[in-house]
């Protein structure tokens, strides 16, 4: 596959997300209530250390290694997390409401799509935990697009989005097992397979995507890869704090993360221990790789430098003052736009 | 393999798989054998069905009637499972199909190739009543054509499937499908998925090159 002529990316500051979900539920909001979408998170938001959504997808398989597809196997709609139903009309309207609980109709579950939210590791007083949003990576070499045998995934040439033609697609399922992030859900309704589509109509009009703009946190920065005015290029490229997730899958995504930097540990005398992270550096290189080591250096000195009263470029980017210049031009307001359904 | 003709028989009757005339017709028993990993398309299908199973359906029973206008084919196969709809992201359905080659030329395995199409009538177990008018020029190629054309019926019983797929021998379409008529001999090739073994696309039980099928033009007893 030849290189297209740009890439739109999104950094996420894992610093800065508080789990509050706002990004998920603007995300199900625009694209995912249509029938057979009931349990489909095109964003999630999951604790880590933790088996995250779908249950344990880091253990699917997919992706490349050394360049060879790997095996890959489907998550199944309990791995998901089902949409539950509640007894809401039985609370609310049957007369009941001092006898009977809000509870889940059916089956007790025993898993859904934030199941292990803020679990986390370790042990108190040296607990850590942190926030991990994930949409589609919209990669470079995207697993699934190779996978489909019938040709119904596409990487824009424009902007790298990469997008399911669903009047090709048959609903077989092997971009699932091959993407690695297990980020493909399967609409059994319409029997095609669905995911984030980095809100591409908003996109096609000057607007960031629904779960950036919309964030409380400031956390996401959206743009094209190579805009060297904007804050992509200058986190990724220039700065070298943003990584992706899990490059050794080899689909090289474009999404990044600034990874996380907890508070220091406390001793067993009530002391501050800095003689090792909260988070363990092993844990953050089994996540992001060997690189995560860099990042953090630059950004503990970038930090450093703040504290004493120096400016750094970095920490002014990654603080994002002014909330417009986070979004790389796609700072176009949505209510200026009359939206039609197409 | 003959079509046995069965004159004045209706369309509703070929699609009962216990109607009488199925017995009147003669049955190929025709052995299927798993596609090959290694001829899948992409590299992720390869690579995941390597050393996997493929074709879990290995024997099915095929008679084929026709009545002049539509021909019939009646398939049968053990499967001990009924998998006919999409309870899960990991769910597949149990489907069968008849291919028969548009052209002259045209090669099964490879699913035909652009110029020479393999018409392919498609029954999947959860599309009551439907059928799918299928054409192929190539693997990964397939398209739907016109909805309607194809008719098929599916019963299963006692870990058995028993499928009817139907259709005109002749169709008005500017599309290269096959078009047929009593007294012609032409091929015919069938595939088999097992929805429990996740078996979908090209990962299916399938005849092999081209069998042959000659639709009888004058009612057998009559001989």
């Amino acid at each position: 596959m030849t290189a297209g002529k740009r890439q739109l990316s999104m950094v996420l500051d894992l610093n800065k997300c508080i789990g509050c979900q706002t990004c998920t539920i603007s995300c199900k909001r625009l694209w995912t209530r249509g029938d057979g979408m009931d349990y489909m998170w095109w964003n999630t938001v999951n604790t880590k250390p933790g088996r995250g959504t779908p249950r344990d997808w880091e253990q699917m398989g997919g992706g490349f290694r050394d360049g060879v597809a790997q095996p890959g196997r489907l998550p199944t709609g309990r791995d998901f997390g089902e949409a539950w139903e509640f007894n809401h009309n039985e609370v609310f309207h049957g007369g009941k409401g001092d006898k009977v609980h809000l509870e889940i109709k059916g089956e007790k579950p025993d898993w859904g799509p934030n199941w292990d939210e803020d679990q986390g590791a370790g042990d108190y007083p040296n607990a850590y935990y942190f926030y991990l949003p994930r949409i589609c990576n919209h990669c470079t070499h995207p697993a699934c697009l190779d996978a489909c045998p019938r040709k119904a995934i596409m990487k824009r040439e424009e902007d790298g989005i990469v997008l399911i033609d669903e009047d090709r697609c048959r609903g077989y399922r092997f971009c699932m097992e091959a993407c690695p992030y297990k980020k493909i859900y399967f609409n059994h309704v319409a029997n095609v397979a669905q995911k984030c589509i980095f809100c591409f109509p908003r996109i096609e009009q000057g607007v960031a995507n629904a779960c950036a703009r919309q964030c409380p946190g400031r956390v996401r920065f959206v743009g094209y890869r190579d805009d060297e005015e904007a804050p992509i290029w200058k986190l990724v490229d220039k700065w070298k704090v943003a990584i992706p997730l899990h490059p050794e899958y080899g689909t090289d995504p474009n999404v990044f993360y600034v990874p996380p930097i907890a508070p220091p540990r406390i001793d067993a005398n009530g002391n501050l221990d800095e003689s090792k992270p909260r988070i363990p550096n092993e844990y953050l290189v089994s996540l992001f790789g060997p690189s995560v080591l860099d990042a953090l250096k630059i950004l503990e000195a970038e930090m450093s430098k703040t504290r004493g009263g120096e400016k750094s470029e970095l920490m002014d980017l990654l603080i994002a003052y002014k909330w417009k210049e986070m979004f790389g031009g796609f700072d176009r307001d949505p209510a200026t736009i009359e939206w039609t359904k197409g | 393999m003959e079509a046995h003709l069965a004159s004045g028989t209706g369309v509703e009757q070929l699609l009962d798989p216990d109607d009488p005339v199925w017995a009147r017709a003669g049955e190929d028993p025709l052995q299927l054998i798993g596609t090959p990993a290694g001829l899948q398309p992409t590299a992720a299908i390869r690579n995941t069905w390597a050393g996997k199973k493929i074709g879990a359906v290995e024997r099915v029973q095929v008679r084929a009637v026709h009545n002049g206008e539509i021909l019939a084919f009646r398939l049968e196969w053990d499967d001990a499972t009924q998998n006919d709809s999409l309870t899960d992201t990991t769910a597949f359905i149990d489907a069968a199909a008849i291919a028969l080659p548009a052209s002259p030329d045209a090669v099964a395995a490879t699913m035909g190739a652009p110029g020479a199409a393999v018409n392919t009538w498609y029954w999947r177990a959860d599309e009551k009543d439907g059928g799918r008018h299928l054409l192929a020029e190539g693997l990964g190629t397939t398209r739907t054509l016109d909805s309607g054309a194809v008719r098929s019926s599916g019963v299963w019983k006692d870990g058995r499937w028993r499928v009817v797929i139907a259709r005109a021998l002749q169709v008005k379409t500017s599309e290269p499908v096959a078009q047929l008529e009593p007294d012609q001999v032409t091929g015919y090739a069938v595939a088999v998925w097992d929805g429990a073994q996740q078996e979908r696309a090209g990962i299916k039980g399938f005849s092999g090159e081209w069998r042959e099928l000659r639709l009888a033009f004058e009612p057998m007893a009559r001989k």
